[in-house]
């Protein structure tokens, strides 16, 4: 699925009236399968950008178009991952996952629970399934709803720096997983984050943002093969560049 | 530091001076007449005929049963009230006014009004109790309501819920332990609240029971109604709190 963002501005009110403009004029067109990471230094507006290609925030004016549609509102089809752990704390890992194949009716519930225990084998999980999430580690919470938005199907997977609670060691592995699973069922991915080396490793192409006001700084293509090595001259090249171009104060 | 010690016994040891204090200034030193402090062998008496003759297990279960009905009663009104006010603000602050004004009134100032409206006997009693119960109860559910956690709710969202299933299944369940902390409130003064009735608009119930018995000097009844109800608040404060215990994750 598609999504196009055009001339999208977003301004809030803050408490002294003043009006606060966080995005600027975006324009971006994102390709079925692509996946983009949008980087900045912190007060760019990544985060809001991804907000309201969820439907979650509507912009100021300009426009969101989802497959072809004006998005107003979140939906099924853009499956958001948050920064913050978001697992319904009431339910069990198995209920978890199949939370949103409840919510859009898909499959009876023999089908979606052989189809969550397919999933969380995948990430070694499936030991967990009747576990709360109170009892996992941070990695293991992401890793669950990373697999509740994948068996959602949800053809594109927003992902708002999803890892960056984590340590080296399991960011680097959900990244790779990242990588393993679009291979599989090529969602479009847009992934924030303010880290360069997860943003080279991950993405197709890099949005880099500026802010006061938000705004597109740079678009880098990141044609290097994969698997990538982040030891590669190209790697550490585009990294420089990417790191170059972003506030030195950050 | 502390915490090594075994602490089963413990809370027993003050009840067993404070016994043994009751004892030796009432039976031993003769300090009080009875009328103005049974001793304990009083009230062991006592509790011994108002076992005998029934008066005390039907009274208790009338005062439980007035309970339960004005508890049952706000809990019917008050959570999906709760509900609604938390979930539409400008709602909320529609009802802000009265619910404060109404919320401090004690519910007791209420008894002349259920005197008038409905006479004497259990029905005054539960309106007081509903009275009591009500708003703690709404209190605790709107504001359960309004702290479900808004990332729960959007990724609710994205994952396709509709408006419905988001306060079904994500409002409602992350607003549950508020509500049984509202219900565990509600109970406590709805305790207090049928003593109080049942002093002033009732011809039956432990509050009726401590105040005739009083009345005929028999204090050693009214101790033992009124050991009774602290038992049955304990029994509830514990219900509650293993249910909380349950529900909190």
């Amino acid at each position: 699925m598609s999504i196009e963002v055009n001339n999208a501005s977003k301004s809030f009110k803050s408490n002294n009236k003043d009006v606060l403009t966080v995005l600027k004029d975006i324009n971006l067109k994102i390709d079925d399968g692509e996946l983009i990471c949008l980087v900045g230094p912190s007060g760019c507006g990544k985060t809001t950008l991804l907000r309201l290609i969820a439907g979650l925030e509507n912009p100021t004016s300009g426009e969101v178009i989802a497959n072809g549609e004006i998005v107003k509102r979140p939906s099924g089809d853009r499956a958001v991952i948050f920064q913050q752990y978001s697992l319904f704390p009431w339910l069990t890992v198995l209920q978890n996952v199949t939370f949103g194949l409840e919510m859009t009716g898909k499959g009876s519930d023999d089908e979606n629970i052989k189809a969550a225990e397919k999933y969380l084998e995948s990430v070694g999980l499936v030991e967990f399934k009747d576990s709360y999430p109170h009892e996992l580690s941070g990695g293991m919470k992401q890793r669950v709803a990373i697999i509740r938005s994948l068996l959602n199907n949800s053809p594109i997977l927003l992902m708002d720096e999803p890892f960056s609670a984590l340590d080296m060691q399991n960011r680097h592995k959900l990244q790779e997983q990242i990588i393993e699973f679009r291979e599989k069922l090529n969602n479009t991915i847009v992934f924030v984050t303010h880290d360069v080396d997860e943003a080279v490793f991950l993405a197709d192409r890099i949005v880099v943002l500026d802010r006061n006001p938000g705004r597109i700084a740079k678009i880098v293509n990141v044609d290097i093969e994969r698997p990538r090595k982040r030891d590669s001259k190209e790697f550490l090249d585009i990294q420089d560049s990417i790191v170059e171009c972003l506030d030195v104060d950050e | 530091m502390l915490d090594d010690y075994d602490n089963k016994f413990i809370p027993w040891v003050l009840p067993i001076i404070i016994i043994i204090i009751w004892y030796l200034i009432t039976c031993v030193l003769n300090l009080f007449s009875a009328y103005i402090l049974p001793s304990p062998v009083d009230v062991v008496n006592s509790a011994w005929i108002v076992i005998q003759n029934g008066k005390l297990l039907t009274n208790t279960v009338n005062t439980l049963f007035k309970v339960f009905a004005g508890l049952l009663l706000a809990s019917v009104l008050a959570i999906p009230a709760g509900i609604l006010l938390g979930w539409y603000k400008p709602l909320e602050e529609l009802c802000s006014f009265v619910i404060s004004i109404l919320r401090p009134i004690p519910p007791v100032a209420w008894i002349p009004f259920s005197i008038l409206w409905f006479g004497i006997g259990t029905i005054p009693a539960v309106f007081i109790i509903f009275m009591g119960c009500v708003f703690p109860i709404l209190v605790y559910t709107i504001d359960g309501v309004k702290r479900t956690d808004k990332v729960l709710v959007e990724s609710a969202q994205t994952l396709g819920a509709d408006d419905w299933n988001v306060l079904k299944r994500v409002v409602l369940p992350s607003a549950l332990p508020y509500v049984v902390s509202g219900l565990k409130v509600g109970i406590g003064i709805a305790l207090m609240c049928t003593i109080s009735a049942e002093m002033i608009g009732s011809s039956s119930g432990l509050g009726y029971m401590i105040l005739t018995a009083t009345n005929l000097f028999d204090t050693g009844t009214t101790v033992v109604g009124m050991l009774v109800i602290g038992i049955i608040g304990l029994i509830f404060d514990y219900v509650f709190t293993k249910a909380q215990d349950r529900i909190f994750w």
